[in-house]
């Protein structure tokens, strides 16, 4: 054990130095843990806007664009340990990540902060990260969710439901998405008839759903993960038959409740938000299309946020013109925002020429405008996935 | 240069995490290493005492109970007091069990505690988790901030180690010892045996907490996940078998070696290509049961086996007629 202990060590020492074309970005996921099977397309979305970089000519005098896998497993004993390992051992210039809120939060306090890393979340969403004292250098490209939970509680009072039932999977990302959503709803004069937390992962939901049944809600609100408890609590729901509308946000958006529960029996009954982007939006269209080529659903949650976060880093290390820490930390608010010209994914090469020119740039990406408040968040954009004959519409919200 | 000023920050946050696992480790110790005591519940202790440290020391936020701001020694004091009593409470109910029915009762009485701070989000956010928690010496420029907080720990350790084995070879040990090998026996020779399972519990309960504590100030974040039993609870284990069970050392040097493979492992894994990369995370998880597996295999006594107190007499005093020589679990 120590022997392996001294060559791991030994391997760490030989390949710390940064090679000299090459520019660490440290890459932070929950790989393993609760989110596992969400963070591989986002793990995609990153390499394919580090892909687009390095094809398109590489960062600074043709540097490779090197993205260093760390895996967070969503617990921030793991996330101060990855951003640890990133930062130090691995040197790199910025972070893209980490998955959870939690592991995000205590990766960049204990971590980035003190260090001066820059660091980009493409789905850490709790409120929480909007108070921290960063020195300007925790930003996220996916919506605090504070946004869905008022996005798909107004989405209900315009499709004419009045009385809900909801039921929320106890962990940070859907609680807190539940918790708005509840306030929002009452806000807009809807009754929620019963709020029942569940744990996720049990074999069955049939005591929960009846315990919701009672006041004659007119559906089901789910905050739940789809392979954790969602698709057990629709088929449970719709086997019992004290349910059978369905509104969810976006982490029951899989095509597997499709597959699992038939889409002959969700038609026209189901209806999920996803944070998403305008379909319309050649930006996001740019995107769609070269992440589809490469075998993953460019509807997948967060990983055209991963793209974003991904390729602003890439543009923040351009604009800064050097590998430091300290001037892409300054560099990312002004390649992110207005005024500038617009530059959008993929378009690496024209971004490289304008900045290379000294234009001021403005990145559109995949999932909106990503202008950073003050805080460094961006809005909330959201589509609407209702189930229709042949699977999921998508409408986007406006 | 860099490089290695960057080495140098990273070991020091692995002795950091080694320090607050081992301050875990010595406390399992107590618990079944002296005294046979099998808590399969370490992550509920664990859990009590970094929830007291963020409660008592973040400024105020509406999602969580706060705002006390106490100065951070007096809440690891009161970390592991409280930490203490729901040991003491538990004990009271549970001591009285036999080795593997304690360890499912602790178990259950971990998952409890998990869930209840999961579920009261009035007091612990739920699974939010709590922020900002203060860490002592967080005002240091980097590195300072770091090498102080891990001369903390170290003092800590140190403290507690000197205090164990002061404990280890004082008849209160020999007693403890006397109980793990043979429960009638201690019982025939007068000792008051609930008693003393119960002050092991207890004492060993105090020190979870206080790693729980360090634990809270080194995250700056808590929530139920850092309390989930794989690492929070079975890793303190593999840990203390691995080192030597009963061995003090053998815990310190036990919860340092495993951390840092645990951690260190990654730096080999995350060179390979993506695909591999997501694939041999797991294989890391896997590779802490391999560990385990290979130690209670080939070594079961640990690294550093357990060795008696010595049985020369003191001044003064006959030695008592024990065997010497290690014992294996």
């Amino acid at each position: 054990m120590k022997s392996y202990l001294t060559a791991s060590a030994a391997f760490a020492l030989a390949a710390a130095p940064a090679l000299a074309d090459e520019i660490k970005v440290g890459s932070v996921a929950g790989v393993t843990g609760p989110i596992a099977e969400l963070v591989a397309p986002i793990v995609a979305g990153r390499n394919l806007a580090a892909e687009h970089v390095n094809e398109q000519g590489g960062l600074l005098g043709g540097d490779t664009l090197t993205l260093v896998l760390a895996d967070s497993q969503c617990d921030p004993k793991a996330g101060v340990d990855a951003g640890n390992k990133v930062v130090n051992v691995d040197q790199v210039v910025a972070i893209v990540g980490a998955s959870c809120s939690g592991a995000t939060n205590g990766m960049v306090q204990a971590v980035t902060i003190p260090a001066g890393v820059v660091s980009v979340s493409d789905s850490a969403t709790a409120p929480s990260i909007t108070e921290l004292k960063d020195e300007d250098l925790v930003y996220r490209t996916a919506p605090s969710d504070a946004y869905q939970g008022a996005a798909l509680a107004q989405l209900a009072i315009d499709s004419g439901y009045t009385k809900l039932a909801m039921t929320y999977s106890n962990d940070d990302y859907n609680a807190g998405i539940a918790t708005v959503f509840e306030a929002s709803f009452k806000e807009l004069g809807g009754e929620i008839t019963s709020n029942q937390v569940h744990e996720p992962n049990k074999a069955s939901y049939r005591s929960e759903v009846t315990t919701l049944s009672g006041g004659a809600p007119e559906g089901l609100a789910i905050f739940a993960y789809y392979g954790g408890s969602g698709i057990t609590i629709i088929r449970n729901s719709l086997e019992t038959g004290v349910f059978g509308k369905f509104l969810a946000a976006d982490g029951m958006f899989d095509a597997s409740v499709l597959d699992q529960i038939g889409t002959e029996n969700l038609k026209g009954n189901m209806m999920i938000t996803q944070s998403a982007s305008d379909p319309e939006n050649d930006a996001y269209q740019m995107f769609a299309d070269a992440f589809a080529a490469t075998g993953f659903d460019p509807a997948a949650p967060y990983a055209a946020h991963g793209y974003d976060a991904t390729f602003l880093v890439a543009l923040a290390i351009e604009k800064a013109g050097a590998a430091d820490r300290a001037a892409i930390a300054v560099a990312l608010r002004e390649v992110a925002s207005a005024p500038g010209e617009v530059v959008r994914p993929g378009e690496w090469e024209k971004a490289k020429a304008l900045i290379a020119a000294g234009t001021d740039i403005n990145y559109e990406g995949a999932t909106g405008t990503v202008d950073f408040d003050a805080a460094g968040d961006v809005p909330g954009f959201y589509s609407v996935n209702r189930v229709g004959d042949d699977g999921y519409e998508m409408e986007f919200l406006r | 240069m860099e490089a290695y000023y960057g080495l140098f920050v990273y070991v020091l946050t692995l002795l950091i995490m080694g320090g607050i696992y081992s301050v875990l480790t010595l406390g399992l110790n107590i618990q079944w290493g002296f005294t046979g005591l099998f808590n399969a519940g370490i992550a509920g202790f664990f859990a009590v005492g970094a929830y007291v440290q963020a409660i008592l020391t973040t400024p105020v936020f509406a999602r969580h109970l706060g705002g006390y701001e106490w100065p951070i020694p007096v809440a690891m004091a009161l970390a592991m007091l409280l930490s203490a009593a729901v040991g003491w409470a538990v004990a009271r109910i549970c001591i009285r069990l036999r080795a593997d029915y304690l360890a499912i009762a602790t178990i259950g009485i971990a998952e409890i505690i998990r869930l209840t701070f999961k579920n009261e989000a009035w007091a612990t956010n739920g699974p939010r988790g709590i922020s900002q928690i203060p860490r002592a010496f967080s005002g240091l420029p980097q590195p300072y901030d770091l090498l102080a907080f891990l001369g903390m720990i170290a003092a800590l350790v140190g403290l507690i180690y000197w205090l164990l084995e002061r404990a280890r070879t004082s008849p209160w040990g020999r007693v403890m010892t006397a109980i793990r090998e043979n429960e009638q026996a201690a019982a025939a020779a007068g000792k008051d045996v609930e008693r003393f399972r119960l002050e092991a519990f207890v004492l060993g309960s105090a020190l979870m907490g206080l790693g729980g504590a360090l634990m809270a100030q080194y995250l700056r974040q808590i929530d139920p996940n850092v309390f989930e039993p794989l690492t929070g609870t079975f890793l303190v284990w593999v840990m203390l078998i691995a080192g030597g069970s009963a061995n003090n050392r053998g815990a310190i040097l036990g919860a340092v070696l495993i951390w840092s493979l645990w951690s260190a492992t990654e730096l080999v894994t995350s060179r390979l290509p993506d695909d591999f990369a997501i694939r041999t995370a797991y294989v890391r998880v896997f590779l802490i049961g391999l560990v385990l597996q290979v130690i209670l295999q080939f070594r079961p006594q640990g690294i550093l086996p357990e060795r008696r107190p010595s049985l020369k007499p003191r001044a003064g005093r006959a030695s008592p007629a024990e065997k010497t020589g290690s014992q294996a679990i």
